[in-house]
């Protein structure tokens, strides 16, 4: 058993005494530096919260929406893709509002580990 | 600077320059680019045309230069010259070195411009770069002077020509490369399809800058000083570089400045319509912004791969992967509807 606190504790922690203790410490030009390291921090985090979980739906509604068990990730798709490519989710096409749903989807759970401001500002 | 590549472009110069000595007074690097170092550096020439100080920047390719489709330093300096001499602000071009002998890789010296480059200051901070009315206009009257540079031009031979319409060659592109990536895109897909679907015709086909944003420009207080980073030009729609200044996701958190997060949409539209003589067609710009989001989306995973590949480690490019989602939520707001 690993033992705790487990990394997204330790990285928000982390994050916190860099934001309160270092950046105010830092002279202008510097402190984009520190402000990329934390958000790659931020991101690495919310990845760790989030754990197999949004890959392991993304992969559940692939394999539904093409109907194919043997699907992976990265064939699921790249066939996804090809379908999209050749006009499978054009205006009046019978399954654009499904495929169309998986993409916002797929994109909020992107969205919610790569950058949530986006979901918030949304939102609010 | 080290010694030896001190003293190479000391010789260098007192060549091109026809001087009779040279001597690099001051020289340290600036903050590089992705693809390219520039070195700021002072020099002190004697006799010839430039007898005096003159301050200038140096720009070579970066040890690991790797971006496919971005120029080397002797094509970005043809692209200087020759919108130097359409009327375009931009830092004036001196000398290039051709030869890889002298400092390892090619490189040129420009004269240098004062001010700053930097979008987030740029977008929030109203002290730089003068009235936002003039500064909005006046962008849009300089980028109508590098649009009025027009197919053929020899000395701009090197820039890839196409027959088909702008857009469709973009699709085109973006797709080869998505096909060779190890990872598909469903939604840049989707969006490919919509771009590709509402494709403009051919019609004029113009120098563009393809990176013509907040961040590559450089302004003081007073207003404007130079166009910089021309590194991605081509040929092309001239809308696509409209659309590019305008997208949302370059307006650096300052949405409601529809004109590159520093002005009004239409004061950038009157410069260049006033320069150019030509009605910008605003619902076709529409269009371009899609495709800003589109080329940005492609770019951002091409810097990322540079990272995860080993190529070069940069904390930069690895953020950069992480800004594809936004762009492709963006994607779906503007294509779901048609």
């Amino acid at each position: 058993m690993r033992e705790q606190p487990r990394g997204d504790a330790l990285l928000a922690c982390a994050r916190q005494v860099l934001r309160e203790q270092v950046l105010p410490t830092l002279p202008a030009d510097r402190k984009h530096a520190l402000l990329m390291a934390m958000n790659a921090m931020a991101i690495a985090e919310r990845q760790l919260r989030a754990g197999d979980a949004p890959e392991a739906g993304e992969l559940d509604a692939l394999r539904g929406l093409l109907d194919d068990d043997g699907l992976t990730l990265a064939t699921g798709n790249r066939r996804l893709g090809r379908l999209l490519r050749d006009g499978a989710a054009d205006p009046g096409a019978p399954r654009r509002a499904a495929l169309l749903a998986h993409l916002r989807e797929v994109g909020r759970q992107r969205l919610a580990e790569s950058n949530p401001k986006v979901l918030a500002a949304e939102a609010g | 600077m080290e010694d030896k590549t001190r003293k190479a472009v000391e010789r260098f110069v007192a060549q091109a320059a026809g001087a009779s000595s040279v001597v690099v007074t001051e020289a340290r690097q600036l903050s590089g680019g992705a693809v390219q170092e520039n070195w700021l550096v002072d020099l002190e020439i004697g006799g010839g045309p430039h007898a005096g100080p003159l301050a200038c920047v140096l720009r070579s390719d970066s040890p690991t230069a790797g971006v496919a489709i971005s120029h080397g330093r002797a094509q970005e300096f043809a692209l200087l010259k020759t919108v130097f001499e359409a009327g375009v602000t931009v830092p004036e071009p001196l000398w290039l070195c051709d030869d890889r002998e002298l400092i390892g890789r090619p490189f040129f010296l420009m004269r240098r411009i004062g001010g700053t480059a930097a979008g987030h200051v740029l977008a929030k901070d109203p002290r730089y770069g003068g009235d936002r009315v003039e500064l909005a206009e006046r962008l849009g009257r300089e980028l109508a002077r590098i649009h009025s540079v027009r197919p053929p031009q020899p000395a701009l031979g090197f820039l890839p020509w196409y027959e088909e319409a702008p857009a469709l060659h973009l699709v085109a592109r973006h797709r080869a490369f998505l096909d060779a990536h190890h990872t598909a895109y469903p939604a840049l897909e989707w969006g490919l399809r919509w771009l590709e679907r509402h494709a403009p015709a051919r019609g004029l086909v113009s120098l563009c800058h393809r990176d013509f944003r907040t961040g590559n420009y450089m302004v003081d207080e007073a207003g404007l000083t130079g166009i910089l980073d021309w590194e991605f030009a081509g040929w092309s729609d001239p809308l696509e570089d409209i659309g590019w200044f305008c997208a949302k996701c370059w307006r650096f958190g300052n949405v409601a400045a529809e004109a590159g997060g520093i002005g009004a949409r239409e004061d950038f539209y009157r410069g260049y319509e006033g320069e150019s003589g030509r009605t910008i067609d605003r619902e076709a710009v529409r269009y371009w912004e899609a495709m800003a989001h589109m080329n940005w989306a492609i770019i951002a995973v091409q810097q990322a791969e540079r990272h995860c590949s080993g190529e070069e480690e940069s904390l930069l490019l690895a953020l950069t992967g992480h800004i594809v989602p936004e762009l492709e939520w963006e994607i779906l707001n503007m294509t779901e509807n048609d």
